[in-house]
């Protein structure tokens, strides 16, 4: 599904990613993780078609187009999600407007008609009760005095909506209590499917206790180090990252 | 007759002679008003209240005076009604046959004659100060049938009186609408006051509004300025409120090449309360100016000044808005804000705040933004599929969203809104 080749990444003339490998196929969740610092979020800003950075050599793949040539609506039509670390507050337009928007504009991709207020409402609520959101969400502004946890909440709520392909997740686990993180990662899970590849970018392991990744890659210095399942993760929470860089810098 | 050889003034002297007005009874203030005219002329390049806005174009304009009879005759396509009752005025004349007032509540009184009914000069006044005296003044000299609206003491309107003020004609011609609105103690009222006119002429259009709210009464006052596309338009608004009394005006400035709109609210009595707050979208090459001023002149009074601006391509706008606390004024509260928003590059907003006080225990605050739509906000729309037209046009819709919200007339904000929209959609779908 997303294939990225020696990809070379700046930002102005800062190198942040330096030849980045990674397969992802239908069906598997991917966790990357790495210290701060190391390009984890610039990948996930680069895929979705964020401004500002240059991508100097290397390509990615996204069923079979170039990924990295279309606009960012042009990823959000054809399945690609970026579900954000930091949320944009946007007063004054309203969260029912963005998810009928967003998701009218997915559908006429498909070459489907528009969603008609009855059909709208009865997915949102089904999705709103699954992260236990209240219907007052839909007439508030996106994100607008939002906490932390409703913020994340949200953005996974639009993602169950929308039913990307390809979802990226940026650092969803930041700022979140222990609750927040049980809700989100059951809207997460419950969009796991044979179709669908999930990425998710984190600093600590405590998001895959939740969800379990089928794949796990270090991301330091701007490239994959390493690749391991779900028990990399753990040696990584008891040992810190110092150890992989160093194997690295060995070989 | 070669009159476009003459002088601005001179040119309006030709027209002041000719018309009949001069023959009316209000003959005298008729002359008196003309000569304040005369007297104060156009502005100069170094005038302060005009210092961002060139009346060059209009100076070399010359419009015919439009006449009672082509304007008995017009059949105009107007808009849509927006409530049951309805005045409606072509070129400053009163059309009876178009208008319906048997919905009003007894108790308004409505006439329109060339002569002032009080027989004191009041209705023709000449407001004092500002940069638009003059053309107030050239308003009281030559609108032809002032209308008059007096609302007797506590009768309350709560479906409002729609006001068209239409401006039609093939060629160009000057139009100098003049409507009075007088509240009575414990009285209330809302009025539509809804500008259009043709596209195919410059018309200059001078309305002048002027507005006594007495004790404890209350007028809402709704403005669309949606005139012809290549017209002048100046308007001005005088308002006084006595004790406890309440002027709300919601304003959306969308149409005309050049727009001029001065709003002098004077809180009179104690407790007396104004909100002047509106919206203005100056894309084209439009030219729009709005200057407010409120005279905090008792105690305990309250004024809210709040407009949002936008601006594109090489669409320019002032803003001025300025609050005068008097002395002995205390307890006064006054909230300024004037936000404005550039969609595209070579677009230009100029805004200034002021506040003047003379009380000492007083709340005041003011605020002034110029700015782009947040880039931020728009990558996060566009990663959820939105165009890039159809994000613009979301965030900009958001940027009025507060003003429009006061403007509590369903019917009336849809119609600016959908106005609005139609602008946007051609400005932000034609790409930068």
């Amino acid at each position: 599904m997303l294939s990225i080749r020696d990809l070379h990444v700046q930002i102005g003339a800062r190198k942040i990613l330096k030849g980045l490998n990674l397969e992802v196929q239908a069906g598997e969740v991917h966790a990357i993780m790495g210290p701060n610092g190391s390009g984890k979020s610039t990948l996930a800003s680069v895929l979705a078609g964020r401004d500002g950075y240059e991508v100097t050599q290397g390509s990615a793949t996204y069923l079979g187009g170039d990924l990295l040539s279309l606009e960012p609506e042009e990823r959000a039509r054809s399945g690609v999600f970026l579900a954000f670390q930091y949320p944009v507050e946007i007063p004054g337009v309203n969260n029912a407007y963005l998810l009928k928007a967003a998701l009218n504009a997915t559908r006429k991709q498909r070459g489907e008609a528009e969603v008609d207020a009855f059909e709208f409402l009865t997915l949102i609520r089904e999705k709103m009760k699954l992260m236990q959101m209240d219907e007052s969400f839909l007439n508030r502004g996106v994100n607008e005095g939002f906490s932390g946890g409703e913020k994340k909440r949200n953005e996974i709520l639009q993602m169950a909506v929308l039913e990307p392909k390809l979802a990226l997740l940026d650092e969803t686990d930041s700022g979140l209590d222990i609750d927040a993180l049980r809700v989100v990662a059951t809207g997460v899970n419950s969009l796991r499917s044979p179709e669908r590849a999930i990425v998710m970018v984190t600093h600590y392991q405590r998001l895959l206790d939740y969800i379990e990744p089928d794949y796990v890659h270090v991301l330091a210095d701007g490239r994959i180090l390493r690749t391991g399942d779900r028990t990399l993760a753990l040696e990584l929470e008891r040992r810190g990252y110092d150890w992989v860089k160093q194997e690295a810098t060995a070989a | 007759m070669n009159s476009a050889a003459a002088s601005p003034v001179a040119h309006y002297r030709e027209v002041f002679s000719a018309s009949a007005l001069r023959q009316s009874g209000s003959a005298h203030l008729r002359e008196a008003a003309f000569a304040r005219f005369s007297e104060l002329g156009f502005p100069g390049p170094r005038e302060e209240s005009w210092k961002y806005t060139s009346l060059r174009r209009l100076e070399a304009r010359r419009f015919a005076y439009a006449d009672r009879d082509p304007a008995r005759r017009a059949a105009p396509s107007l808009p849509a009604a927006l409530a049951p009752a309805r005045l409606v005025l072509i070129n400053g004349f009163l059309r009876a046959d178009l208008s319906e007032t048997d919905t009003l509540p007894a108790g308004i009184r409505i006439s329109a004659t060339p002569t002032d009914p009080d027989s004191d000069g009041r209705l023709l006044r000449v407001p004092s100060g500002g940069g638009t005296e003059r053309f107030a003044a050239l308003n009281a000299a030559l609108c032809p049938e002032p209308l008059l609206i007096q609302v007797a003491a506590n009768v309350a309107s709560d479906a409002p009186l729609h006001i068209v003020m239409a401006t039609v004609g093939d060629s160009p011609l000057m139009s100098h609408p003049r409507l009075a609105l007088r509240l009575a103690s414990g009285s209330s009222l809302r009025v539509i006051l809804h500008h259009v006119g043709n596209d195919d002429a410059e018309h200059f259009i001078n309305p002048f509004i002027d507005v006594e709210v007495a004790e404890s009464a209350r007028l809402d006052l709704y403005r669309l300025q949606d005139t012809g596309a290549r017209s002048f338009h100046i308007e001005r608004c005088d308002a006084t409120v006595a004790t406890d009394g309440r002027f709300m005006l919601r304003d959306a400035q969308l149409g005309g090449s050049l727009a001029r709109l001065d709003v002098n609210v004077a809180l009179q009595g104690s407790g007396a309360e104004t909100e002047i707050t509106g919206l203005f979208l100056a894309d084209g090459s439009r030219h729009f100016d709005t200057h407010l001023q409120v005279d905090h002149r008792a105690v305990n009074a309250h004024s809210l000044q709040d407009y949002r601006g936008i601006a594109a391509n090489r669409g320019r706008a002032v803003f001025n808005s300025k609050v005068i606390v008097h002395p002995g004024a205390q307890k006064s509260v006054a909230r300024q804000s004037s936000r404005n928003l550039l969609l595209t590059p070579g677009a230009e907003i100029d805004t200034k705040p002021e506040l003047e006080i003379h009380a000492d225990d007083v709340q005041c605050s003011h605020g002034a933004t110029t700015g782009q739509l947040d880039p931020a906000a728009m990558f996060y729309l566009r990663s959820r599929g939105l165009s890039i037209a159809e994000a613009r046009s979301a965030l900009t819709r958001a940027f009025t969203g507060a003003v429009m919200s006061r403007m509590d007339h369903a019917g009336l904000a849809a119609l600016v809104r959908d106005r609005l929209n139609a602008r946007l959609v051609n400005l932000l779908e034609s790409g930068t």
